[in-house]
């Protein structure tokens, strides 16, 4: 009988989103000509590469943007590709690791703060359904909130996911003995991890603690236009 | 909590007849097979007593109070774990009815949707595809696909057109907002249960006029000045479409009295507007019905209206139309024939409209026995290909002849032509209904054999496990018999060395 403690380890895996569908979350802040163009959306990596330029054309001409966007929105969203594509034949460790996922984020008047636990390792795990329950259960009406929410989920995975590469890398290299150091290695190296023995063992309760519910609530603000404002004046001195 | 149990209180909630297998104090099959992550030993965050009371909990929760339906999120702060299992725990008890199942509760998510015009795709009205009876789940039946609430495609007015009731109607009660006192002047927000009204500052601004009204109570009324389209503006509005193109700033400065979206709704919704947006060299300016009264040219005007149609669909390079024009089915008879014809003529694709003109017409030829020359079908579809590819002045002048020519034929044959026409496209129609429908019996046939499969293939593997089980067995009781042999041999030894020899000598004394 295998004992509960090393039985959480399982071999290295190509490198992937660890979600149902294998998007990745693209994010773009281009400055050019006095006109600024942000945006973050996901990208299906196995779509052709000729898709970026016909995206970046067709955004411009939607927008009414100056045509210099063009070549640099398809670099931007190239080289976000291509980095993707490096770690992607590599290895990375699916111990278990359930990580919280923190939500801070404003679309348009809609203000959402939100804390869960995600697990790593459930390759059937995904961030838009979870986005679109939130945002039904929630009552929120605003549309573009579902995929802002979605992509924010995304984009942590992401790199949480390309951080167990380098650990994977590390550890490799290190040549330490596999068997039962590894479970611990993967989830100390994102720091981030909980301590899934204590929490799951035969006494301890899955029903969170009263003290800790607060931090994993929901929370969804609607905002007034001035304050919306407001927030966005700050947003841009921060910027600079 | 025991449901039923022997307390002072009897609590008793319902649940479906399909769900009666579940017990509070153990797990059943249904769900080990469902949920097999948590019972297969390879992880330690998903055990069987993890589930258990994940499972308790959420039903606790939902019990605390069953006339409010649970939603995920607000369980979902109160459990330790992965959010997508817990996820998967909730909608399956909420699939078998183990939550929010109870009469009370009113399903307004499905309902709540229906505000946003939706378009219709896949199966028309009249079919809907349901789950096979056999099957263990309860039947539930799947979404129903949104219907779209702008009814059907409007077609401008024909000239001969009056609306004689638009004068008895009153003029429109000055509607006061209900939180502000104020006129609302086009659009205003009204609530669904009540009368109250509310402008559209008002609504923005969050004060919906009473504590226990929410946002979602609100339906917005349109803004009356934008959806009226008299004849002028879209005349106009057609003309600066061939004009502009693409490029709606300018067009909305044409059409003085609609904005940009207006411009772009309407245009959608005329039965050609499409083909205007896509083809790059419109040529339609002249068929839009003209200031002419009488009723001949009426007549004539509709049939240039089917006409012009098909010859935009013949110059269109993107192929026939959308397939959900197709699908869609022509209810009302109240309106027009010509304005059926038209519809139905918009519908079907080209080569089909004029197969089924031509038919039509040698039908009705043979019928009234006038000779065909006189429809002159051969030049009718020649000529209009040619004149796809000539120019756009001569265009209208070889149009303005056609006109003329027109003119000439009797009126009762020409509407006789229009009705066969029509009959020709209604006929076509249905034989792509008829495909659809059996594009759809394989596709469910498919899904039979499939679950069949399913069921055969889980067999086997509970099949497998028994052989496995059974194997086992056969070792521990090799491993007895084996035993038992050592034991033996060992008795025997120690009664072979102490000399005892009375049982084993009796082929001695023989």
């Amino acid at each position: 009988m295998k004992a509960l403690g090393s039985s959480g380890w399982k071999g290295p895996v190509k490198f992937r989103m660890p979600t149902a569908e294998n998007l990745v979350p693209i994010r773009l802040d281009i400055q050019s000509e006095g006109q600024r163009y942000k945006d973050a959306f996901t990208w299906n990596p196995s779509d052709p590469d000729n898709e970026v330029v016909v995206f970046a054309k067709r955004t411009v001409k939607d927008l009414k943007l100056p045509s210099a966007f063009i070549t640099q929105i398809a670099q931007s969203i190239q080289s976000q590709l291509s980095d993707f594509r490096a770690y992607e034949g590599q290895d990375m460790y699916t111990g278990e690791k359930i990580i919280p996922i923190k939500l801070d984020l404003r679309v348009n008047h809609t203000l959402i703060k939100d804390q869960f636990l995600w697990d790593l390792n459930n390759f059937e795990s995904d961030p838009e359904e979870f986005a679109r329950t939130l945002c039904k259960d929630l009552g929120v009406e605003d549309p573009e909130v579902g995929p802002a929410v979605a992509f924010a989920i995304r984009e942590q995975l992401y790199e949480i996911a390309t951080q167990s590469v380098a650990s994977a890398k590390e550890s490799r290299l290190s040549k330490k003995s596999r068997r039962g150091s590894d479970h611990g290695s993967a989830s100390k190296a994102s720091g981030l991890s909980m301590d899934l023995v204590k929490l799951f063992s035969f006494k301890s309760s899955v029903v969170r603690k009263r003290k800790d519910l607060d931090v994993y609530e929901p929370v969804v603000d609607l905002l007034t236009s001035e304050e919306v404002d407001a927030l966005e004046a700050r947003e841009e001195r921060h910027a600079r | 909590m025991e449901a039923i149990d022997s307390s002072a209180e009897l609590e008793l909630y319902t649940i479906p007849a399909q769900s009666s297998w579940f017990l509070w104090d153990d797990i059943h099959e249904i769900e080990r097979r469902e949920f097999e992550e948590f019972f297969s030993e390879s992880s330690i965050t998903r055990t069987p007593k993890v589930y258990k009371e994940y499972r308790d909990f959420i039903i606790n929760k939902f019990r605390e109070d069953t006339s409010r339906s649970l939603t995920f999120t607000s369980i979902r702060k109160f459990l330790v774990g992965d959010v997508n299992l817990l996820q998967k725990v909730f909608l399956f008890l909420d699939k078998w009815g183990l939550i929010n199942f109870a009469p009370s509760l009113n399903d307004n998510d499905t309902l709540s949707s229906v505000d946003n015009a939706k378009i219709e795709q896949g199966t028309p009205a009249g079919i809907r595809v349901t789950a096979t009876p056999n099957s263990l789940r309860p039947i539930t039946a799947p979404p129903l696909v949104e219907q779209r609430t702008v009814s059907g495609i409007k077609l401008p007015p024909l000239t001969s057109y009056s609306d004689v009731f638009s004068d008895l109607k009153k003029p429109d009660d000055v509607l006061l907002c209900g939180h502000c006192a104020e006129r609302c002047d086009s659009a205003f927000y009204q609530h669904n249960k009540s009368i109250v009204n509310l402008c559209e500052k008002c609504f923005k601004n969050g004060n919906y006029g009473g504590e226990t009204n929410a946002a979602g109570d609100f339906k917005l009324v349109g803004d009356s000045a934008a959806a009226v389209w008299t004849e002028e503006e879209t005349l106009l509005l057609l003309e600066s479409v061939l004009k502009h193109g693409d490029d709606w700033e300018l067009i909305a400065q044409s059409v003085s009295t609609k904005t940009r979206l207006d411009c772009i709704s309407k245009l959608i919704e005329l039965p050609f507007g499409e083909f205007l947006m896509g083809s790059t060299s419109g040529r339609l300016s002249s068929a839009v019905p003209t200031e002419d009264e009488d009723t001949e040219q009426v007549k004539t005007d509709g049939q240039e209206h089917e006409e012009t149609e098909m010859r935009e669909e013949n110059e269109d390079e993107d192929g026939p139309p959308a397939k959900r024009k197709r699908v869609a089915l022509i209810s009302d008879s109240d309106s027009s024939l010509v304005k059926q014809v038209a519809t139905m003529a918009s519908k079907v694709g080209p080569s089909v409209a004029t197969a089924a003109a031509k038919a039509a017409i040698a039908a009705l030829c043979d019928e009234a026995s006038c000779p065909k020359e006189i429809f002159d079908t051969g030049d009718y579809t020649d000529s209009t290909v040619d004149r796809a590819d000539g120019d756009k002045d001569t265009d209208m002048e070889e149009q303005k002849e056609e006109k003329d020519g027109a003119q000439g034929l009797p009126v009762a044959l020409r509407i006789k032509a229009s009705v066969a026409t029509a009959l020709g496209a209604a006929a076509a129609q249905a034989k792509i209904l008829a495909d659809q429908e059996e594009r759809e019996m394989e596709d469910l046939a498919a899904t039979v054999i499939d679950q069949q499969l399913k069921k055969v293939q889980s067999k086997l593997k509970f099949l497998d496990q028994l052989e496995l089980i059974m194997d086992a067995e056969e070792e521990v009781i090799e491993g007895g018999k084996e035993t038992i042999l050592q034991e033996r041999i060992s008795v025997l030894q120690c009664a072979f060395r102490s000399g005892v020899t009375k049982r084993w000598d009796h082929t001695y004394v023989k």
